[in-house]
């Protein structure tokens, strides 16, 4: 029971990864060089998106430690905000997302996460606004309406229902 | 055009799972003798997508649907589950000396959603 919660907030998780953890210098120092400027965050994203949330937040923690530039470190602070929701640990994350959106207020990563944060929490009004936030920045991902869904399926619940009608009748291509 | 209302059930469903709580009527043609309720996708669902599809097929005499096609749909989200809720649905064959009439069976699925009133106890 408690795998299966985990798989499905680890779905919903908006985990920075490899764009932000690699340092790619420019042409300008006449040289290319790819590869993680920060090898902790790096790593630690990956075993965030692998599942492995304790390692993740174990690395990524640690990676933090180290120098990191301002974007890396805004991504290693979101890390760590999905790594404690991963972890059940709902006011831990809560206080990295808002560390997160503290330094970056149109990070949709954020807003998306601490909405997920919200609505384990139950905080719904503020869930709402965390995800107005995520949809105006990121209307296309997948993951904000997925958390969408997750909030209206706490707060206004649905039940399908399906009617079946039967008739029978000439189809079009009957008709000769 | 319309022979006559076949089949009306309305499947009363909790947590994605369908019942059937009404059996189709009978018209004195091919009678369904097993209908398959199609699963409301759940992407729909979650965007809270209702909508509409209507199937046509033919069935042969031993019961069975062939040349499924939509019709008439409002949103292709829920064409997939009722072409396959038809392909495994199946009729009662038909009797010895009867022909096929050679006319297409059309079903209609109406897709919608309900909201649900929780009591926090």
């Amino acid at each position: 029971m408690s795998n299966v919660l985990t798989q499905r907030l680890r779905g919903l998780l908006s985990i920075g990864c490899l764009c932000l953890a690699f340092n790619l210098c420019t042409a300008q120092e006449n040289k290319t060089i790819i590869g993680p400027s920060n090898p902790d965050l790096y790593n630690g994203a990956e075993a965030l998106r692998a599942g492995n949330a304790e390692e993740g937040v174990r690395l990524t923690l640690r990676g933090l430690q180290t120098e990191s530039d301002s974007r890396d470190r805004t991504t290693g602070l979101s890390n760590l905000c999905a790594g404690y929701i991963l972890l059940k640990q709902f006011d831990t994350a809560l206080s990295y997302c808002n560390q997160v959106l503290a330094r970056n207020d149109r990070h949709w990563r954020g807003y998306s996460n601490r909405a997920l944060v919200y609505i384990q929490l139950e905080r719904y009004p503020e869930a709402e606004q965390d995800l107005q936030m995520a949809e105006t920045l990121a209307p296309k991902s997948r993951k904000v309406k997925t958390v969408r869904a997750m909030l209206l399926d706490a707060t206004d619940p649905v039940a399908p229902q399906i009617v079946i009608d039967d008739r029978r009748q000439p189809a079009d291509d009957d008709a000769n | 055009m319309v022979a006559g209302l076949l089949v009306a059930a309305t499947l009363s469903v909790a947590d994605d799972s369908v019942n059937v709580s009404a059996s189709p009527a009978d018209t004195g043609e091919r009678i369904p003798l097993h209908t398959v309720v199609p699963k409301y996708p759940e992407s729909a669902r979650r965007a809270r997508v209702e909508g509409e599809v209507e199937v046509c097929f033919n069935v042969d005499r031993r019961g069975r649907t062939h040349r499924v096609s939509v019709r008439r749909s409002s949103n292709k989200a829920f064409e997939k589950p009722a072409k396959n809720a038809v392909r495994a649905s199946t009729y009662r064959p038909l009797a010895e000396g009867r022909e096929l009439s050679g006319i297409k069976t059309c079903r209609t699925f109406r897709f919608f959603l309900n909201p649900v009133a929780i009591e926090i106890p």
